[in-house]
């Protein structure tokens, strides 16, 4: 037992100091949903609300609709960013330190990911709570739930980073491919409209998407509507968290420099 | 006195490139081995291979008792390593580094705090434990390297290049830390290098590697026996005396065709001992009225062995250029992060 508690500790430890260290990227990651929220939020929801277009947004006005996605898009660009920083690691030489040590490689990388979730998690939370005065009809007694759906984002997102990272020989080309993968994730996932108003053609790949059935669970707990039901959102999100948490652990486990 | 390390037919092979190619070396127990070759001649591969975390195409090794393709875990257990790039995290302390290396390696507790504590303490980095990383010199990291490698008492410590890169001054550091530990901890120590000085000055014996094959193997004087000579190198006053036969003279102290000019009244000659002829060399100028400019000696060096060996120099090949290249890409890499 010892001999997996050490090694998780240890990488969980290192993943929140870093994070702590960094003041720009905690600012940053702050800084970008509050963007959303404010100048793309509060425009559009003025505008929606001269149309007077609730309709389209499940009767809700739209910056209550938008609030929890744009809370739980933090959550998934903070672990996705925390899960492919094993890049990194592997360019500066750090992950070599990791893979010749004697200790469980399943609980280095358990301990990494559960340090990007614990972040990230943090991450959405503060990101509800700024935005809960600008939707006071929140239901903030659903928090518990909201905290047990991001975890499963972040644990999915994570381990999909950590997957690019051990396949991607070099860091050429990084940024482009964070947003080749970000993007559509982030705008097929039911953030920004309702997910069936979308173009046929569009929706198999807005079903594919984890994110979805995380954003549409958030808006049912915290706002009351939702596509699905919750049931159905939480086990798509386990079932998805476990599956790519698996293969990110295998990979992990049989990673060499080669 | 058993081996520590043990190759038996070790190869790496990348695509058609062979890298490290059929190597069979033994390593005693508690001696400083170094593998000195020019950059790219399979060192770091060799060293990777053992240290369990690049696979062997071929063959395989005995690292403290255990293969390393059967039984990795048991091998990472009773090593150390200390990488050739820096491979700290930079935005942790010191402090930090070694608490999470130590906690790689199952230790804990109070037990970790003082070993930390106390390595800190030996590598001189006590006052600044508490400082991250980044603001260290590039001498500190490598010696915060040094002792995270020790935290768990190794029985075998791999180097690889230890002072590549460092300024002078440092590297003496280095070196003393080295020498130190082999003698207080008694551990095996099998450090890589492409300085000659470093291998000369550390090890007890010496493998030379070149395009992934040992061509020699002794201890740094036998090493050097083998080429068994001396160059003195002459600057004589023209038109002063005889020069042409007092040339022709030397010819009985050194060897045939052991006499290049090198300039107009400068040349060098080959001799067995320098010391023992150039008295000699001395006299015979005065018999002829050739007046001596500049005389001077090297006595051989690992550098000539290889040369013997194989035709090339370790310094000259593309070891400056790959180190420039190595050095511009790590400051470039700590500027981006």
């Amino acid at each position: 037992m010892k001999d997996f508690i050490d090694p998780f500790i240890a990488m969980w430890y290192r993943q929140v100091k870093r994070f702590l260290r960094a003041k720009p990227r905690v600012v940053a990651t702050f800084m970008q949903p509050i963007f959303w929220l404010l100048f793309f939020g509060l425009g559009f929801a003025a505008a929606f609300r001269t149309g007077g277009a609730v309709g389209p947004f499940m009767g809700l006005d739209y910056l209550a609709f938008l609030l929890p996605g744009v809370a739980l898009m933090t959550v998934f660009v903070s672990s996705f960013m925390s899960g492919i920083s094993v890049i990194w690691d592997k360019e500066f030489g750090y992950l070599k330190v990791v893979l010749v040590a004697p200790s469980s490689r399943k609980a280095s990388i358990l301990g990494r990911s559960m340090g990007d979730a614990t972040i990230a998690l943090i991450q959405g939370l503060i990101i509800l709570i700024i935005g809960y005065p600008l939707v006071p009809s929140m239901n903030m007694g659903n928090i518990h739930l909201f905290i047990l759906v991001s975890l499963l984002v972040s644990i999915s997102f994570a381990s999909i980073g950590i997957i690019i990272a051990t396949k991607m020989k070099t860091i050429e080309g990084f940024q482009l491919i964070v947003n080749l993968i970000t993007t559509p994730l982030l705008f097929l996932s039911g953030i920004f409209y309702p997910i069936d108003v979308a173009p046929d053609w569009l929706k198999p790949v807005i079903l594919a998407n984890p994110l979805t059935y995380g954003v549409d669970a958030v808006r049912l707990l915290m706002v009351g509507k939702g596509t699905f039901a919750f049931t159905t959102d939480l086990i798509c999100l386990a079932v998805l968290s476990v599956v790519f948490l698996l293969i990110a652990v295998y990979q992990f486990e049989k990673a060499t420099i080669d | 006195m058993g081996n520590a390390v043990i190759t038996r037919n070790l190869t790496k092979r990348f695509g058609s490139l062979v890298a490290v190619d059929h190597i069979n070396l033994e390593i005693k127990n508690g001696e400083i081995f170094g593998l000195l070759g020019p950059n790219g001649a399979g060192k770091t591969t060799t060293i990777h291979m053992l240290a369990t975390i690049l696979k062997p195409s071929e063959g395989t090794a005995i690292v403290a008792g255990y293969d390393v393709r059967k039984n990795p875990r048991e091998v990472r257990k009773k090593i150390g390593i200390v990488f050739q790039d820096m491979t700290i995290d930079r935005h942790l302390t010191g402090y930090e580094n070694m608490w999470i290396h130590g906690r790689l390696y199952g230790l804990s507790g109070n037990e970790l705090k003082e070993r930390i504590n106390m390595l800190l303490e030996y590598v001189g980095l006590s006052d600044w434990k508490d400082v991250e990383v980044r603001k260290y010199s590039g001498g500190m990291i490598r010696r915060l390297e040094i002792a995270r490698s020790l935290l768990h008492r190794p029985e075998i410590l791999f180097l690889d290049e230890p002072t590549l890169g460092l300024d002078p001054q440092t590297r003496v550091h280095v070196w003393e830390y080295i020498t130190r530990i082999k003698k207080e901890e008694g551990m095996t120590i099998l450090l890589t290098t492409h300085y000659m000085d470093e291998a000369e000055k550390l090890c007890d014996r010496i493998a030379i590697i070149d395009h992934g094959k040992i061509i020699a193997l002794g201890t740094p004087e036998e090493l050097k026996s083998m080429v068994g000579e001396d160059v003195i190198y002459i600057r004589v006053a023209r038109g002063n005396g005889n020069v042409r036969s007092f040339i022709e003279m030397l010819h009985g102290v050194t060897k045939e065709n052991a006499i290049k000019p090198l300039a107009p009244g400068y040349f060098s000659l080959t001799v067995k001992n320098a010391p023992e002829v150039i008295p000699k060399i001395f006299d015979m100028a005065r018999e002829f009225n050739v007046k001596i400019m500049e005389l001077r000696y090297s006595r051989a060096t690992l550098d000539d062995v290889f040369l013997r060996l194989t035709g090339r120099r370790i310094r000259d090949e593309t070891g400056s250029w790959a180190d420039f290249i190595r050095m511009r890409r790590a400051i470039h890499m700590r500027r981006r992060r």
